[in-house]
């Protein structure tokens, strides 16, 4: 056998790498060794003891959810403790019989109990929550009976708690238990709570927390005989909105009984300061049980209360329009103040005749007072002269067919004619009478009231369009911040400021001594624009089927409110959308709301 | 096909066989305790059918030259491949985690396949490359060649199959002798990439494995399981509860007790002294594996005995480290213990690649 020394060197060495590997694993088994002595040995009585009682119970302890504040450090939301009745499948010895019990004696279908305990394995040993938001009486009578229902506890859970039950409804959202498509997952445990819709869903990630838990050891009763280990929960972070309590409060107040929305934003900075849509669905009884005839009712509601109308109704913005196409018109030298034409009521264009709102007409009218009357007459005839494609540009340039960039979800675009996309897609061409109609925000453009609002936060700022801002900041409950937002910039509009300076001004006659008058407000200059939107059913046009709109801002010197206004089948734009702003420009000028305490109605 | 030589037969490797087989029975015991019945329902027939199947394979490997095997090592790698894809269309979520697929009325896990076909792509790819010298090329191709179907297992996700492939890779490169240098140079890359990973993790995935770093961080859950399983061990004693007093497991306070925690269902039938006998015919056969890889000759028979003899002692020392509390909570089963029709046949073809390549030693 002649090895060859080389090959004999390197056999060795791969020999003693394997035996030090050998040696490694064999620590292992040491290693194993020695724990199992520990455990068994040194440990093994101790051990055994534990296993002989083995009751230790886990209990989960649920995090209490954070709290939504306002700019003021108002609380929007809070928590309360509530009863939850939760079985221990483990526990139950005969499932039936206490499942038939506890269905008599709360009064509960038998078929949601099983329904519950069938989604889990029969040994789990984690309680299934069945039902929450106990009432005391059926605490009493659980507690009461209970060696007769083995297995079965109430739990005490944190549960959210509203000012008042449809408070900023579309703002906040509900919270739910996590249904079972969420499940799939992987990323809830089964009766996890999460917000469902809103901010709280938007958010849910650092309002939920981490739920804690407690290992308690119970005597065969069932009773607890010490807490062995207490994990405690981390509660949810607490989130400071930009919303202004006092302002949504008045705002929802001001539009009670009414169909719409109204949106406040600051345009210095695109905080939205109150945003509702009505009507609102109850929060209260949205969250915890499932209430089915409720979520049925609301479902099938004809004025759809789940739609946020701010962001997801889309609707004509009718005159509101007009500032555009003056902008439009001036900027591009297609209009001037000097305009003059005379009114008598009537417009004809080939064969079609349009009307003005104001049976007669105005008279003699320039673009100032165009825009303080709302004269129809001239905007036709302005709209034609700017032409459909400027108008559109303009539109755009202003955020109307896109959406505004809002943290909540779900948001519509809204359609703006005369763009080259929108070109393409109609089938049929763009008529002198669409441009006509959309001089006066008719016809097929379809905004939002958000829109809106953004738009007239860059008349107010002299063109800066800003992302509406809804979360100042995140803060863990250790005070550290979870997330923090700036105000964003998405775009400006660049137009001459003698082009701004001419708006505002026309915008402050609106209110001063126009159409608008109903929205003034002693010693507080606003300016804004009324509207007075077609619905499609023109054939019944009873009074009252026209959407209400006013836009506006103020102190026209140095805006830090916008108010946009809209009411569903509401009438005339100045006789009911321009006096709910008043209501809000009071509540904002003149502080004239009454702190309502917060869980008042809880 | 088992036509032999004589030669071939007389090697074969007794004491490993008869170590594994020991083992097997110990866990049929524990099985059978568990969930006793005649029907095939009971786990005890189910596994006896599972260990048939996988003794089948090991005759197979075993009349095979396994240099065979490693030439068609690329067929097996685009199998597995396709095997661990097959998971993400066809897989079946248990407990948010796509690791099995069926296959007529069975379950198969494709990971566990996959060790398997990771070692032989394994000794395959780092002797393919002309030279007896590791080159870096071989090596970089090498992690390429692994690292795709790695990701794939780390997707599903299936941590703990990964947790094992990753010291079974850097076994072999020790005993290939791979400079400590570069080995030092990997080891230190990995760690370093591990905060990147951290920020693209998504916050609930953060939390599993702060879970896993951490059980008390999830009072609910696997710090429960822990515990109960320690009660279960250490309640064992010296000599054990016996088959029928082994109360804790029987009256399931013992979550998973049939799969990755039947150790501690063993510990507390057979106590302190029932464990050091399972323990050391483990050490035996992992031992016996490490020599026959330090007597083999040839350098993919080498990369294969280490291999096998790798996974089975990291699977070994891990899940009995985790369910005695050394070790935090990873899902890896104990090999020939645990009950599982892929972890039972893969082991016993394993065992039929060691034995296989010590036949052929003397070659």
């Amino acid at each position: 056998m002649a090895v060859s020394p080389a090959l004999s060197n390197r056999r060795e060495a791969w020999g003693r790498r394997v035996l030090a590997l050998a040696v490694v694993s064999s620590i292992g088994f040491l290693a194993l060794v020695g724990q199992l002595w520990y455990l068994q040995v040194l440990e093994g009585g101790r051990m055994q003891e534990l296993s002989e009682k083995n009751r230790i119970r886990i209990r989960p302890v649920a995090a209490p959810r954070g709290i939504l504040f306002d700019r003021n450090g108002l609380a929007l939301v809070d928590n309360r403790p509530a009863f939850t009745l939760s079985l221990i499948p483990r526990e139950m010895e005969d499932r039936n019989q206490v499942v038939a019990r506890l269905a008599v004696l709360l009064k509960m279908p038998v078929g949601e109990l099983m329904e519950a305990l069938e989604k889990v394995p029969a040994d789990s040993i984690r309680p299934v929550r069945v039902r929450r938001g106990l009432s005391l009486e059926d605490v009493t009578m659980v507690e009461e009976r209970k060696l007769e229902l083995p297995g079965v506890i109430v739990e005490v859970e944190p549960q959210r708690t509203y000012p008042t039950s449809t408070f900023a409804a579309h703002l906040l959202g509900y919270v739910r238990e996590v249904s079972d498509e969420q499940m799939k997952g992987g990323r809830y445990r089964r009766g996890d709570m999460i917000g469902q819709s809103g901010l709280e869903r938007l958010l849910d990630e650092y309002l939920r927390g981490r739920d804690g838990g407690e290992r308690i050891e119970v005597d065969a009763l069932g009773r607890p005989v010490q807490v062995m280990r207490r994990e405690e929960p981390d509660p949810g972070a607490q989130v400071i909105t930009t919303i202004d309590r006092r302002i949504q409060e008045a705002a929802e107040r001001a539009m009670a009984g009414k169909a719409g929305s109204v949106v406040v934003m600051d345009p210095r900075n695109g905080d939205v300061l109150a945003l509702t849509s009505s009507p609102a669905f109850p929060l209260d009884r949205l969250t915890g049980n499932l209430d089915r005839d409720e979520w049925v009712r609301l479902v099938r509601d004809p004025m759809s209360p789940l739609m946020n109308r701010a962001l997801q109704g889309l609707y004509p913005p009718a005159s509101v329009f007009k500032i555009i196409v003056a902008a439009a018109g001036l900027q591009e030298g297609s209009l001037t103040p000097m305009d003059n034409i005379y009114c008598n009521g009537e417009f004809t264009l080939g064969n079609w005749t349009f009307k003005d709102w104001k049976p007669g007409g105005h008279g003699h009218v320039n673009l100032h007072q165009s825009i303080a009357q709302s004269c129809d007459i001239f905007f036709y005839q302005a709209g034609l002269k700017v032409g459909g494609d400027v108008m559109a540009k303009y539109a755009q340039a202003f955020g109307l067919g896109s959406p505004t960039g809002i943290d909540l979800g779900g948001e519509r675009f809204g359609l703006v004619p005369f763009t080259p996309a929108q070109r393409q897609r109609t089938k049929r061409g763009m008529l002198a009478g669409d441009t006509v109609n959309m001089s006066i925000g008719q016809g097929q453009l379809l905004v939002t009231p958000l829109q809106i609002a953004r738009m007239m936060g860059a008349v107010a700022n002299g063109g800066v369009m800003w992302k509406p801002r809804l979360v100042q900041r995140v803060e863990r409950a250790d005070g550290t911040l979870a997330y923090g937002s700036s105000s964003q910039m998405t775009e400006r509009v660049d137009l001459s400021p003698v082009v701004w300076a001419f708006l505002r001004h026309s915008l402050a006659a609106v209110v001063k001594d126009g159409t608008g008058a109903l929205a003034r407000v002693p010693g507080v200059d606003i300016a804004g624009k009324t509207g007075t939107a077609q619905t499609i059913s023109k054939s019944d046009s009873a009074k009252g089927q026209d959407h209400a709109w006013f836009a506006s801002f103020a102190p026209v010197d140095d805006p830090q409110y916008v108010v946009v206004v809209l009411v569903e089948r509401g009438g005339k734009g100045g006789g009911v959308a321009a006096p709910i702003a008043r209501q809000i420009y009071e509540a904002i000028f003149l502080q004239k709301v009454a702190q309502v305490t917060l869980g008042e109605s809880g | 096909m088992l036509k032999m030589d004589r030669r071939l037969l007389q090697n074969v490797d007794w004491p490993l066989l008869g170590a594994a087989l020991f083992i097997i029975g110990l866990s049929l015991t524990c099985l059978w305790s568990l969930n006793p019945g005649r029907g095939i329902s009971a786990l005890m027939w189910r596994q006896v059918s599972w260990v048939g199947v996988g003794l089948v394979g090991l005759l197979v490997v075993v009349s095979v030259d396994y240099r065979n095997l490693v030439r068609f090592a690329p067929v097996f790698y685009v199998v597995g491949l396709g095997l661990l894809i097959s998971v993400f269309v066809l897989g079946r979520t248990v407990s948010g985690a796509r690791r099995w697929i069926h296959v007529g009325p069975f379950t198969v896990q494709p990971s566990e396949v996959f060790k398997l076909i990771f070692i032989i792509t394994l000794a395959w790819a780092l002797t393919s490359a002309r030279g007896e010298r590791l080159s870096r090329a071989a090596l970089v191709g090498t992690f390429v060649l692994l690292g795709v179907p790695f990701f794939l297992v780390v997707k599903q996700p299936d941590l703990g199959t990964a947790l094992v492939l990753v010291p079974v890779l850097g076994a072999t490169l020790v005993g290939l002798g791979l400079r400590m240098k570069v080995l030092g140079g990997l080891a230190l890359g990995s760690v370093a990439l591990m905060p990147l990973a951290w920020f693209v993790l998504k916050p609930y995935q953060r939390d599993r494995l702060l879970v896993y770093l951490d059980p008390f961080r999830d009072p609910l859950g696997t710090a429960y399981n822990v515990i109960q399983a320690k009660i279960a061990i250490g309640s064992g004693q010296l000599l054990g509860k016996g088959i029928g007093g082994a109360t804790q497991s029987r009256l399931a306070f013992l979550p998973e007790r049939h799969t990755d925690f039947i150790f501690a269902v063993f510990a507390e039938m057979w106590g302190f002294l029932g464990c050091l006998v399972l323990i050391v015919a483990y050490a035996l056969l992992v031992l016996r594996g490490f020599e026959i890889a330090a007597g083999t000759r040839e350098t993919r028979g080498r990369i294969l005995a280490l291999g096998v003899t790798s996974v089975f002692a990291v699977q070994i020392l891990i899940n009995i480290g985790m369910v005695t509390g050394l070790l935090p909570i990873v899902g890896i089963p104990l090999p020939l213990m645990s009950y599982g029709g892929s972890s039972m046949v893969v082991s016993l073809t394993a065992l039929g690649l060691l034995i296989s390549i010590r036949m052929r030693q003397f070659h």
